[in-house]
């Protein structure tokens, strides 16, 4: 489902922030990327979609090419990948359904959207997300009027409504506290199961991994340091991942 | 360094007053003109208040519809003046442009629109468009430059084409920040377009003139004073709105 080889991404002014990662990710895999912040997670889910622009390597999506792809290439990519991120990014003074329906910008007539029409079909898509995440009810209300863990469930909504093969989670849950970590966490779990989406979902707290993952991917200073089933995370593992301090 | 900055500020000032002529003392013997000239203003000849009106409501015109229309084709301008949306071969030229148009006062403008179209509220309107759109141009693009990264990031992983984006991750951002910006410009205009008609580009401006050098002063102080009221009447209204917004 992801392919991803011999990645790398420099950062300006001269960050390695990843260095030669080679990744397969099959279709259905609940996948967390484990690291300390500063790992390089973040910058490897943004380099999947191309929101950071790789340095080099090759990066197929659900048969896709994203690097090399043309401008209109790549929105047709990306429309495939739904991106959480930790802040939630949602356009605060837009309502929640109108955010959630942003996520078919990728699929509708360009013209009508930029003057806020959508088809009907869209629509029903959009609340249909918003049931799935538990929020139809406040379809209508102001985007920065929820709670945080509310507002990230209007995010993963928005993530669904693009009829996505993937969906990275870029640390969803560091900006909530832990009951709604748990509450984020089971709903990425729900849609993992319910429709066989593949996730990969970045995570700093080894706890909160090893309960929701398939698979475990270890990164450290930009480098896959461990790859395997949650099972297989020793204390070695952890100390390979986390360094000596933790 | 401190002493060296003192001093070259006194220096500087002293060479001013100088240069300038700047005289309390002739000040002082002034004095009695400026209440002579204020005796004679009293009391306001009311028989000219329907045309002070009269130029009063050309002024609020020419000041609306010139801000009106500078607001919607300084959108386009203040986008492509961005950093953080346009390309550098598009936002540098671009600045170039509006800073060297933005150099140029209203007044200016009126001088070479009434040569080149005539006499009357018209280049009056055509010079409020001109100031008014390079400097709002201006004012969008920082604000621009200023919006949270985190939604347009959201929008452009759903595969939203580039007006899609500003439509949905930047513009809801900016538009209370552009409207106010839009109602502060009014209150600026109406006052430029007070003295517009000095150089016959219409408005309450023009009846003023003409008393002042009939030595009409009490039919000059009955417009003097529809202006102030206008001017506060405006900005009060346009300060309330503005409140709300932001």
């Amino acid at each position: 489902m992801i392919e991803v080889a011999g990645l790398r991404v420099v950062l300006p002014p001269a960050v390695i922030a990843v260095d030669h990662v080679d990744l397969s990710i099959a279709p259905g895999e609940f996948v967390v990327i484990l690291g300390r912040s500063g790992s390089g997670k973040t910058t490897f889910l943004r380099a999947i979609n191309r929101l950071v622009e790789p340095t080099a390597g090759v990066v197929r999506v659900a048969g896709r090419a994203v690097t090399g792809a043309d401008a209109a290439a790549l929105r047709a990519a990306r429309r495939q990948i739904g991106m959480v991120f930790q802040q939630f990014n949602l356009v605060r003074r837009a309502s929640v359904l109108d955010n959630v329906l942003a996520g078919r910008l990728g699929y509708v007539p360009s013209l009508p959207s930029l003057f806020g029409r959508f088809p009907d079909a869209d629509r029903a898509l959009a609340l249909e997300c918003l049931a799935q995440v538990g929020l139809d009810h406040l379809a209508a209300r102001r985007a920065d009027t929820l709670s945080g863990g509310e507002q990230q469930r209007v995010a993963i909504a928005r993530a669904l409504a693009q009829s996505p093969a993937v969906i990275l989670a870029d640390e969803p849950t560091a900006s909530l506290d832990p009951a709604l970590t748990a509450d984020i966490m089971g709903v990425l779990r729900a849609i993992n199961a319910e429709r066989g989406l593949t996730l990969v979902v970045s995570q700093h707290q080894l706890e909160t991994a090893l309960a929701y993952a398939t698979r475990i991917v270890g990164f450290r200073a930009g480098r896959v340091t461990f790859d395997g089933p949650p099972a297989d995370v020793t204390p070695a593992v952890v100390t390979a991942i986390y360094g000596e301090s933790r | 360094m401190r002493r060296a900055a003192l001093f070259v500020t006194l220096a500087l000032f002293a060479w001013l007053v100088w240069d300038t002529g700047a005289d309390p003392v002739r000040l002082a013997r002034g004095v009695p003109w400026i209440l002579d000239f204020l005796r004679r203003m009293l009391p306001p000849d009311l028989h000219v208040l329907p045309s002070a009106l009269k130029g009063a409501l050309v002024t609020v015109e020419i000041a609306l519809l010139g801000t009106m229309v500078a607001a919607a084709v300084a959108l386009p301008l203040g986008v492509v003046s961005a950093r953080n949306v346009a390309p550098p071969a598009l936002f540098v030229p671009s600045r170039v442009v509006l800073n060297f148009f933005r150099s140029v006062d209203t007044l200016v403008y009126a001088l070479i629109f009434v040569a080149a179209v005539g006499l009357g509220p018209f280049p009056g309107v055509l010079a409020v468009v001109a100031y008014t759109t390079t400097s709002l141009a201006k004012l969008y693009s920082e604000a621009i430059e200023g919006i949270d990264p985190g939604p347009v990031d959201a929008i452009t992983a759903t595969g939203a084409g580039r007006l899609q984006i500003l439509r949905y991750g930047v513009l809801p951002q900016v538009l209370p920040l552009f409207l106010s910006y839009v109602l502060y410009r009014l209150e600026t205009n109406i006052r430029a377009a007070t003295v517009l008609g000095f150089v016959g580009a219409g408005g309450i401006g023009f009846y003023l003139q003409t008393y002042l050098r009939m030595i009409d002063y009490p039919a000059a102080s009955t417009t003097l004073l529809v202006t102030i009221i206008m001017v506060m009447v405006i900005d009060t209204l346009s300060s309330r709105l503005r409140a709300h917004l932001v």
